[in-house]
C-alpha cells in the first residue's frame, strides 16, 4: 500500500498531470464537441497525486509553506469537485409587472446532486433602467424587483452590474439581455379571457428587427412586429433603456402579409378570438446560479497563496538562504 | 484643465524615443565593453515619469483607468514593465544585464502603442469593482517579474553559448543570476495566482461565472501551469541543466506575453462589455 502511494505521489506524475491539464484545457475549450469537461481526467490524476504526496512526501510535510500551499490546493480541488456536483446555472426572462415563473427558467447546467428549489423563488419585476453612452456603450444597469426573503418579508432590491440578490440560496443577477414586451389581452370566441406578455427580441441588440412569432390561445401562428414612431436607441448620443411611454405600434401579420397595425388599446380579430394591445413593458433576463462553496473556494485559494508566500520567504529571503546554505551545498541556487 | 490628447501623444512619443536610446546604449556598451546600466536606468526613469504623466492626464481627462482598449493596456503595461524592471534592478544587481533584452522588447511595445488608436471607450458597469484593481495590479506585477526573470535567463543562455569575454561580462556572477531568476519566477507565480483568484471573483460578480473557459482564462491557466511546472521540474530533476530551466522561463514568459497582448484582442467574448 505504501509502495503504491509512493508511486502515486511521484513528482514526475505531477508534471505529466500538469502538462496534460494544459493540453486538454486548450483542446477542450477550443473544441465544443470535446468540451472543457475533458480536463476532469488530468484534474483527477493531480488530486490523487497530491493526496498521495501529502501522505508520503516528507519534504512537503516538513516545510510549512509547502504544506499550506498543497493543502490549500487540495481544498480548491475539493471545492471545484463539489461545485460541479451541486451547482445550478440557468436563465430566465421576467416581464415588468410580472412574476418569476420557475417553469420558464432555461437550465444551462445542473449538478447531479443539485436539489432544484426554483419553485420556492417569489419575485416580482419592477422597473429596468440601462444607461448608454454614444456608440451603444452600455453603462450602469439597474433592475428593481421585489422578492420574498427567507424571513417571509417582501423586500425591494435594485440589482445591476456589481450587485445581485440571493434568494433561497440562488444568486439572481441581471444580465446584459433585456428588451421590450407587448402586453396583449385575448378574448376568445368561447369567452375565455387571457392577459399575457409577448417578449420582443433583445434591445438594442436587435433594435432593427423587433419581430417575433406568436401562437394565439386558439392555435393560430401570427407575427408581431414592434415599431416605434421615433428611434429609441441612439448610436451617437447618450440614452436610457427602460422608458415605455413613447409612441409605438404593433404590426400583426399572417403568413408574412400585414394584417393590421395596432396602437395601444386597439384590437384585431383573429381566428378564434380578438387580440388587443394593452401596453408596452420591458423584460429583463436574469442569470440564476447556485454555487454555495464559492466563498470556501476563495478561502482555500487564498490559503494556497499564503502557503506559496511562506515557502518563498523560507527559501529566498536572505536570512533563510544563509541558514539553509549551512544545511546543504545547494542553497546558493536556492532550490525550490 | 485636463491634459489634451495631443500633449499625451507627445509624452508617449518622447518616452518611445527614450526607449530607442535605451535600446542602443546597452548594445553599444556591450560592444565597447562598458557597463552602461546607470545611464540606461536613468532613461528608464524618464520613460516611467513620462508614461506616468500620460496615464495620469488621460485618467483625469477620461474619468476612468486604463483597463479596456488595446491602447490603454499597452500604455499601462509599458509603464508597469519599465517601472518593475527599474525597481528590481536597483535592488538586485544580478538582473541588471537583462536591460539589453528588456529595452528592445519595451521599444517594440512602445512602437506598437504609437500605431494604435488613442480613442477611449467608456468602461462597462461591470468594471466598477474593487477586485478588478487587485486583478489588474497583480497581473502587471506578475508580467514585470516574469519579464525580468526571462531577460536574465536570456543573458544566462547567451553567456553559456558564447565563450568570448563580452559574453562572460554580461553575467559576472552566474550563481547570483541563477538564484535571481528563480526567485523572481516564484514571485511571478504568487502574483499570477493572486491575479487568477481576483479575476475569478470579479468574473463571478460581473458575469455570474467564476470560470468560463474563454480563451483568456484558458491561456492564463496554461501560463500558471507553466510557471508552477517549471518550478516543480526544477525541484524534481535536481541535475536538470540550467539552460533547460532558462528555456522553460522563456517559454512561460512568451505564453504570458501572448496571453496579455494577443488573446484579448483576437477573442470576441471576454473582458468587454456586451451590448
Amino acid at each position: 500500500m505504501i509502495m503504491l502511494l509512493k508511486k502515486l505521489a511521484s513528482l514526475r506524475l505531477t508534471l505529466v498531470g500538469m502538462a496534460l491539464l494544459a493540453l486538454l484545457a486548450v483542446v477542450g475549450s477550443r473544441n465544443a464537441e470535446i468540451g472543457a469537461g475533458i480536463t476532469a481526467v488530468p484534474l483527477v490524476i493531480l488530486v490523487v497525486n497530491l493526496l498521495a504526496a501529502l501522505l508520503t512526501n516528507k519534504s512537503i510535510r516538513t516545510q510549512t509553506g509547502l504544506l499550506v500551499f498543497h493543502v490549500g490546493l487540495l481544498l480548491v480541488f475539493a471545492c471545484i469537485g463539489l461545485t460541479v456536483l451541486l451547482r445550478y446555472d440557468g436563465h430566465v426572462e421576467v416581464v415588468q409587472g410580472g412574476a418569476f415563473d420557475a417553469g420558464m427558467v432555461e437550465t444551462v447546467e445542473q449538478g447531479w446532486w443539485h436539489h432544484n428549489r426554483l419553485e420556492a423563488i417569489e419575485l416580482y419585476q419592477g422597473e429596468v433602467r440601462v444607461n448608454y453612452l454614444p456608440g451603444l456603450n452600455r453603462q450602469d444597469t439597474a433592475s428593481t424587483f421585489e422578492y420574498r426573503a427567507s424571513s417571509g418579508e417582501l423586500r425591494r432590491i435594485t440589482v445591476g452590474d456589481t450587485r445581485a440578490a440571493t434568494i433561497d440560496g440562488y444568486r439572481v443577477a441581471a444580465t446584459f439581455n433585456k428588451g421590450f414586451a407587448v402586453l396583449l389581452h385575448w378574448t376568445g370566441t368561447d369567452g375565455t379571457e387571457i392577459l399575457g406578455a409577448v417578449h420582443m427580441p433583445s434591445f438594442p441588440e436587435f433594435d432593427w428587427k423587433q419581430l417575433t412569432a406568436w401562437t394565439t390561445p386558439a392555435g393560430q401562428q401570427v407575427e408581431l412586429e414592434l415599431k416605434f414612431d421615433e428611434s429609441v436607441s441612439d448610436d451617437r448620443g447618450a440614452w436610457s433603456f427602460g422608458r415605455t411611454d413613447m409612441p409605438y405600434s404593433v404590426n400583426v401579420s399572417l403568413a408574412g402579409k400585414s394584417q393590421r397595425s395596432l396602437r395601444r388599446g386597439e384590437s384585431v380579430e383573429l381566428a378564434g378570438g380578438v387580440v388587443r394591445v394593452v401596453e408596452l413593458r420591458t423584460w429583463m433576463a436574469y442569470q440564476i446560479d447556485y454555487t454555495p462553496l464559492l466563498p470556501w473556494m476563495l478561502v482555500a485559494a487564498l490559503l494556497a497563496i499564503v502557503g506559496l508566500a511562506m515557502h518563498f520567504a523560507s527559501r529566498y529571503l536572505p536570512a533563510s538562504v544563509t541558514a539553509s546554505s549551512k544545511e546543504d551545498g545547494y542553497a546558493h541556487v536556492a532550490r525550490v | 484643465m485636463p491634459m489634451s490628447l495631443a500633449f499625451e501623444r507627445q509624452l508617449v512619443l518622447v518616452a518611445v524615443g527614450l526607449l530607442l536610446i535605451a535600446t542602443v546604449v546597452p548594445l553599444a556598451g556591450f560592444m565597447l565593453g562598458r557597463n552602461v546600466y546607470r545611464p540606461t536606468a536613468g532613461l528608464y526613469a524618464g520613460v516611467v515619469a513620462l508614461l506616468g504623466a500620460a496615464i495620469t492626464g488621460r485618467w483625469l481627462r477620461e474619468g476612468q483607468g486604463p483597463f479596456l482598449t488595446l491602447y490603454d493596456i499597452l500604455l499601462s503595461n509599458l509603464f508597469s514593465l519599465t517601472l518593475v524592471f527599474l525597481l528590481i534592478s536597483i535592488f538586485a544587481t544580478a538582473v541588471r544585464a537583462g536591460i539589453v533584452v528588456t529595452s528592445p522588447l519595451l521599444l517594440v511595445l512602445g512602437v506598437w502603442l504609437t500605431g494604435v488608436s488613442e480613442l477611449s471607450v467608456p468602461l462597462p458597469g461591470a468594471f466598477d469593482n474593487a477586485w478588478l484593481w487587485v486583478h489588474v495590479l497583480s497581473g502587471k506585477v506578475f508580467l514585470g517579474f516574469c519579464l525580468v526573470a526571462a531577460a536574465t535567463a536570456i543573458i544566462m543562455l547567451t553567456s553559456a553559448a558564447g565563450s568570448s569575454d563580452r559574453s562572460s561580462r554580461l553575467t559576472p556572477s552566474p550563481e547570483r543570476s541563477e538564484q535571481a531568476i528563480w526567485a523572481l519566477f516564484f514571485v511571478a507565480l504568487i502574483c499570477h495566482s493572486v491575479m487568477l483568484v481576483a479575476g475569478a471573483v470579479w468574473a463571478h460578480s460581473a458575469w455570474g461565472h467564476f470560470w468560463s473557459w474563454d480563451p483568456l482564462e484558458t491561456w492564463t491557466l496554461v501560463t500558471w501551469l507553466m510557471l508552477a511546472g517549471a518550478l516543480h521540474a526544477r525541484a524534481t530533476f535536481r541535475n536538470m541543466p540550467h539552460s533547460l530551466g532558462h528555456v522553460m522561463v522563456l517559454a512561460t514568459f512568451a505564453v504570458a506575453f501572448l496571453t496579455f497582448f494577443g488573446v484579448p484582442f483576437f477573442s470576441i467574448a471576454p473582458h468587454k462589455g456586451l451590448m
